[in-house]
């Protein structure tokens, strides 16, 4: 193996301002084989893993990222002076999980979905660069197409849209719904 | 007549957002089943809440109120004898059952989400480096090239209207106007971008001084800053410079 290559990997993703993918380091590493590019990359994440660390090395939004492991988040919001973290709010989130669920989708079937209009929150999600405008649907109006982006990967630490949640964990969660109620 | 007391409503505190939110709470909480609702029981039920206005988001009343209509439609659908059976045995609480089950989905995948977005408020990323508070000190932002070009084309461009027609015979060197950048800054300490290319007198010098504060910023002798957002961009020599042309 090449040698150095982990803290080449480590050097390359602390200087990344976003996720950094596989592919970009890759790219950078030209002259290392592909192979060895992502046996030292999994090291990498592995020494992170153990313990001893603030910070972790996470696969979120296609990339990877150092973060601070969870258990400082207090430490860091006094550190940075910030008091908590605005989560979205219950519109926006069931909102923003159609669009994910239901992507490409236009404004009016998300609004049909809830039967809530759902301009305004449609652009607050916009602002919040957690979907975008893809084109307009061939249809009468010509009405704007909506997607989710890859801030919304990163904001839920998913890194595709195939790590959403699965029917089967929608399933199950339907279901333990049931039983509480019948108990 | 209802009074809290009686405890035949226990009512949560939450808002509901939409009209498919109270009914999937009241189907919840009278046991139904979702594929075989009866329509009666389910509108009294909402209508009764409909009109205590408990607990529901008074900017969507107009879509509970849809709902409301919705229902009573589908009783009346229901209450109609036929002459013949509606085709293919078609149930007309199918299209809210359809809506019900998606929705009950969607809000299972939300909490799924949420929990996500829960575990993930408490990771930070250096991606946003915010700077670290510090008293009586401005935010500065210092610029990229593309603010900087931005900036500068719009310039351009109010003053295409102007004398810029004006021809001269004079030449203008890379070199002459970071000379003479850098005099200004020395003698103003720091200079605005947007009066300093206002005051160059032709289109050719200001693009040579543009370039010119270009190379300036990449040799790392000035720095491009912006105080606030969308705030003018101001040029300073950097601290170091001094130490590094002498």
């Amino acid at each position: 193996m090449t040698s150095g290559l982990k803290e080449m990997i480590e050097a390359l993703i602390f200087m990344s301002l976003e996720p950094l993918s596989i592919e970009k380091i890759k790219e950078v590493l030209s002259d290392v084989p592909a192979a060895e590019v992502e046996q030292a990359a999994q090291e990498l994440q592995a020494d992170y893993a153990a313990p001893g660390r603030g910070i972790q090395l996470a696969q979120t939004g296609g990339g990877w990222v150092f973060v601070t492991r969870p258990e400082f988040d207090a430490y860091v919001r006094r550190l940075l002076k910030i008091d908590r973290k605005s989560r979205l709010s219950a519109a926006g989130l069931e909102t923003l999980s159609i669009v994910a669920y239901h992507q490409p989708i236009t404004l009016s079937e998300v609004s049909a979905l809830r039967n809530v209009d759902s301009s305004y929150t449609i652009k607050s999600l916009l602002q919040k660069k957690l979907v975008k405008i893809i084109g307009r649907k061939k249809a009468p109006g010509n009405p704007l197409v909506y997607r989710t982006t890859d801030r919304f990967l990163a904001y839920f630490g998913l890194n595709s849209l195939d790590e959403l949640p699965t029917e089967e964990e929608i399933a199950k969660i339907l279901g333990e719904d049931k039983t509480v109620d019948q108990a | 007549m209802e009074t809290p007391a009686s405890g035949s409503y226990q009512v949560r505190l939450e808002v509901f957002e939409g009209p498919l939110d109270l009914l999937l709470f009241l189907i919840r909480k009278k046991k139904i089943d979702i594929h075989n609702i009866p329509i009666a029981v389910i509108t009294r039920e909402y209508l009764q809440y409909l009109e205590r206005k408990e607990g529901i988001n008074l900017d969507r009343e107009a879509e509970f109120v849809l709902m409301a209509a919705l229902l009573i439609h589908i009783k009346s659908q229901m209450l109609l004898p036929r002459e013949e059976p509606l085709a293919g045995g078609e149930d007309p609480r199918r299209f809210l059952v359809d809506q019900l089950v998606e929705y009950q989905k969607i809000r299972a995948a939300c909490s799924l989400l949420k929990e996500k977005e829960d575990e993930q408020l408490s990771l930070w990323a250096r991606e946003a480096l915010p700077p670290l508070p510090e008293a009586g000190e401005s935010d500065l932002v210092e610029v990229s090239l593309f603010d900087l070009a931005e900036t500068f084309f719009v310039l351009m461009k109010r003053k295409e209207g102007e004398n810029f027609r004006v021809v001269r015979g004079k030449n203008y060197s890379l070199e002459g106007e970071m000379n003479k950048i850098i005099a200004e800054i020395e003698k103003q300490s720091v200079i605005d971008f947007l009066d300093y290319f206002n005051a160059r007198e032709t289109l050719e010098e200001a693009i040579v001084s543009f370039f010119s504060l270009l190379e300036l910023i990449k040799a790392r002798l000035v720095l491009a800053v912006q105080e606030q957002l969308f705030h003018t961009i101001k040029v300073w020599l950097r601290k170091d410079h001094a130490a590094r042309s002498e």
